[in-house]
């Protein structure tokens, strides 16, 4: 006999609120139902009634954790209206961030999934590892979460001494080298309750167009710094993971050696950041009629903004954004149908989801 | 209507015609006018394009819609527009999966029937009507 189990929107297992309908025979999924929309804040609309320095700071605040990407998306976008192209350096110091970013977000993650294996120890050893990031984040930008660093043209702020930053990336590499990467694989625990589970096909993560990391731990190799550079990520050298299982367990390896391939690219990116201004532009922007559209490669996978402008309009007239869990959502279906009811948690959580920019 | 038989390609060198492409925006756009949603998504899952999304657009100064749907291949954004008369279109569900979540937004957001599917609610919760964006409180 099946029965419905319903998870959310309020949940502890849940970091934010959705709703997971889990029909049931036994302590095995047969189905499941997602229900999203308990966050909606109608962004997007809101952003047509803001000017187009007020709009940047409404997008920053899409999303809690890749905050940055947001900004960036839409700067880039707003950037091929107004015919403005960032200087050099600051396409360096936007890669800067960005990869700062993505490592928070994915050591923030590892965190979460060790917490949900019921691996306590290692969620203290990676939020501790995390503090160091954010750190110098904060030093950077003066904040935690919303750093302020894009504007149409450049960045607001300078990094005055960027290797003074290249001593936090070698901790960092070396708490995921010593720690993090040895226990995450070879740990019974984390096998046990990885290996094999909530697996998402190389054909089904093609079909349902997932994306990031989801995509690239089930054999799809896009990632849109190498595909379709931005910034000054085509003078980058790194790797884009891939991983074919397609299970919890090739999602986390996949966030692991992404995270020493951000270090690979801050490495650089801190090493060889040619001086000169911060923006362009004199802060009056003059866009032209039509739509520019932006994509970015962010901690959880592609992010597209579409901005439409009327000439000597002040707000725009339509700002789209796709966020990669709105993408990516939908395969937790395929992920939990045929796992063990204590497994959706883990499963749910392993495509890094982020609710608030799903639902904007 | 124009018939699709294969979409032409996008030649790799920025220096050759993009006719009957133009690039605009960050996007490749195919100029054919009056183009078929499910001749292009069949031709789209025939190049092996990866869906990405569809934005709706309320036309300046009136209640009429578009649609404009975007594939991805090899890092290239491609985009068609689709004008909406009577704020109805083909659904393209049974032909690329990944379109579902987003078809059902448009639905909810922008009242925008695409026919040939059934729809369960996504962000509306049962009782709320279709059409949000659309409401004069929120309308421009």
């Amino acid at each position: 006999m099946s029965y419905k189990i319903p998870m959310g929107p309020y949940h502890p297992a849940l970091e934010e609120p959705y709703k997971l309908d889990l029909i049931c025979e036994g302590e095995t999924v047969s189905d499941a139902k997602l229900h999203i929309g308990f966050n909606f804040r109608g962004i997007e609309h809101l952003a047509e009634t803001r000017n187009y320095f007020q709009v940047i700071a409404l997008m920053e605040r899409v999303c809690g954790i890749c905050s940055n990407i947001h900004t960036l998306t839409l700067c880039q976008a707003m950037e091929k209206l107004t015919g403005l192209t960032p200087p050099p350096r600051a396409q360096y110091i936007r890669i800067v961030i960005a990869e700062l970013e993505r490592l928070h977000s994915h050591v923030l993650w590892a965190g979460i999934a060790a917490k949900l294996m019921g691996f306590k120890t290692m969620f203290m050893t990676c939020f501790e590892i995390r503090e160091q990031v954010m750190d110098v984040l904060q030093a950077i930008s003066g904040n935690r979460v919303n750093y302020s660093m894009n504007r149409i043209g450049g960045v607001n702020r300078d990094i005055e001494d960027p290797l003074a930053i290249l001593s936090m990336i070698e901790a960092l590499e070396s708490g995921m080298v010593k720690t993090i990467i040895p226990i995450f694989t070879t740990s019974t625990t984390a096998r046990s309750r990885c290996a094999g589970i909530g697996v998402l096909t190389n054909e089904k993560a093609i079909s349902l167009g997932v994306v990031g990391p989801v995509a690239r731990a089930s054999g799809v190799g896009q990632d849109l710094r190498r595909a379709a550079p931005y910034a000054a990520y085509d003078e980058m050298e790194f790797e884009v993971p891939v991983q074919t299982d397609g299970d919890v367990r090739a999602r986390l390896l996949v966030r692991a050696l992404e995270i020493m391939e951000s270090c690979k690219i801050l490495r650089q990116a801190l090493t060889k950041m040619p001086p000169g201004e911060l923006h362009t532009g004199d802060g009056k922007f003059n866009f032209i009629t039509g739509t520019a559209t932006s994509r970015v490669e962010a901690p959880r996978g592609e992010v597209m903004y579409s901005v439409s402008w009327r000439e000597h309009s002040r707000n725009p007239s339509r700002v789209h954004v796709r966020t990669p869990t709105f993408v990516n959502m939908p395969a937790i279906r395929s992920m939990v149908t045929g796992a063990r009811l204590a497994d959706t948690p883990l499963i749910q959580a392993s495509i890094d989801p982020c609710y608030s920019c799903t639902d904007r | 209507m124009t018939v699709l038989e294969s979409i032409p390609e996008i030649p790799a060198s920025s220096e050759q015609s993009l006719d009957p492409w133009t690039e605009s925006g960050g996007v490749y756009w195919l100029n054919y006018s009056d183009l078929n949603v499910r001749e292009v998504a069949k031709a789209m899952n025939a190049m092996r394009a990866r869906f990405i999304t569809i934005t709706a657009y309320q036309e300046n100064g009136s209640d009429a819609l578009r649609l404009e749907y975007h594939w991805d291949i090899a890092g290239r954004l491609l985009g068609f527009t689709f004008p909406l008369a009577a704020k109805s279109i083909d659904s393209i569900y049974d032909l690329c999966e990944a379109v579902d979540w987003i078809e059902r937004e448009v639905h909810e957001g922008f009242a925008v029937d695409f026919t040939g599917r059934v729809y369960e609610p996504l962000l509306l919760r049962e009782g709320n009507t279709c059409g949000v964006n659309l409401r004069e409180e929120v309308a421009k």
